[in-house]
């Protein structure tokens, strides 16, 4: 059973959101780590470094796949879920909360219109399965 | 649909991994074909996965000894010796809809696709059934690829007869993968473990199935190919037409040879984590 939260914005990359003022937490959501499967591995971004909406902010692996972990948002990493390092099973067992990855100070709050709600990306996922 | 094939051809390490993300960025800027290709390596080399350390997670000191280049590829998984061996890569965009979203899907077909081709020289393979967590049959030959059928990966006779993996990225994917015409498990087993035991060999050689192994009379590498490409057609339905890299796809890799010769690129080291 897949879980939308109410609460998060989502991307078409699936990359949920949490927004507070102009800082944005940002994590895979329920839906792409079942799809990834068991995730072994995770490369993130220095702190500090600046990351262009549409572009890979770090990468992770599953078994057998290394796949891009591309950014909703624009801005500045101002930190990384350092929890990951001890346990990186979060990411699959708690990806909404526990497995955040990271946080983006926005420079472009604009760029959140783009984003899909809860019920937007129900759908959208639902609309890529049946294809 | 119109694909492109590469025919295959030995290139050394570096070059081949150089081609492979040559087309892939090509592809996924929309500006090169699907493609399938086919390669051999020369000399032999060892690659790693995207994430593996070269230290700690294949005998570096035997490779150099032995005269073997090592290379991290850009794609998961474990490391592998590649000797006599006939490696495809495929790359699609994601306008090619044939292929779905889901890893485990992607490699179902190409797996399928695979195993067409060998049915056309009488080698029976399945899918490895796709199950939750690493399926390594013994931990400590964890780093190497040939120890553990992931889901959807190729069996013959219960044995790995092909190791794939995969990156992916807003756009496209690139799959590559090898299948061995022999195999030489101490040879193996000696570049890729830290501290091989003869024990070790022979769990190795009851994990893995290699071409020539399986037939009445050996067949060459083009044999080989020239049946994979028809499992491809006639799996996805495709027309596959003879190619030659686009002058975009040689330049960049050309540049890109550099990166994978580079001891920036083997010895990565970033800002990581991975189960311990």
């Amino acid at each position: 059973m897949k879980v939308f939260p109410e609460d998060l914005l989502y991307s078409r990359e699936h990359i949920w959101v949490r927004v507070d003022g102009d800082m944005a937490t940002l994590g895979i959501t329920d839906y792409a780590q079942e799809s990834l499967g068991e995730i072994l591995s995770i490369e993130f971004p220095e702190i500090d470094n600046y990351v262009e909406r549409d572009e890979a902010f770090g990468s992770i692996e599953s078994t057998k796949a290394v796949v891009d972990l591309i950014s909703c948002l624009s801005g500045t990493i101002v930190s990384v879920n350092e929890d990951i390092n001890d346990d990186i099973g979060i990411i699959n067992s708690d990806p909404h909360d526990t497995g955040w990855l990271v946080v983006i100070e926005m420079d472009d709050m604009e760029q959140l219109d783009d984003l899909l709600d809860a019920a937007g990306y129900h759908d959208f996922i639902m609309s890529q399965e049946t294809d | 649909m119109r694909w492109r094939v590469l025919d295959y051809r030995t290139n050394n390490a570096f070059e081949n991994m150089a081609v492979d993300e040559a087309i892939y960025s090509e592809t996924i800027r929309n500006q090169s074909p699907p493609t399938l290709r086919f390669y051999g390596w020369r000399p032999t080399a060892v690659s790693i996965g995207y994430f593996q350390d070269p230290e700690n997670e294949i005998n570096f000191q035997q490779c150099r000894i032995s005269g073997v280049d090592v290379v991290r590829r850009l794609t998961g998984g474990k490391a592998v010796y590649h000797g006599d061996e006939v490696t495809y890569s495929l790359v699609a965009g994601h306008s090619e809809k044939i292929f779905p979203d889901r890893i485990s899907e992607t490699y179902e077909i190409i797996s399928l696709c695979l195993a067409r081709g060998l049915s056309y020289l009488g080698i029976s393979a399945c899918l490895a059934p796709v199950v939750k967590g690493l399926t390594a049959k013994e931990p400590d030959l964890l780093s190497c690829c040939f120890s553990m059928p992931s889901g959807n990966e190729l069996l013959s006779d219960g044995r790995k007869i092909c190791g794939s993996a995969q990156t992916r990225t807003r756009g496209g994917f690139l799959q590559h993968g090898a299948l061995l015409m022999t195999f030489d498990p101490s040879l193996s087993a000696s570049l890729i473990l830290v501290s091989p035991t003869l024990e070790q060999s022979a769990k190795l050689r009851s994990s893995v199935a290699a071409v020539n192994e399986l037939l009445p009379a050996p067949v060459s590498a083009e044999t080989l190919c020239d049946v994979l490409k028809k499992g491809f057609i006639e799996e996805l339905g495709i027309d596959l037409e003879c190619g030659t890299l686009t002058p975009s796809e040689r330049k960049l890799s050309t540049r890109l040879v550099e990166k994978y010769k580079s001891d920036a690129w083997l010895w990565k080291r970033e800002n990581r984590s991975s189960v311990k």
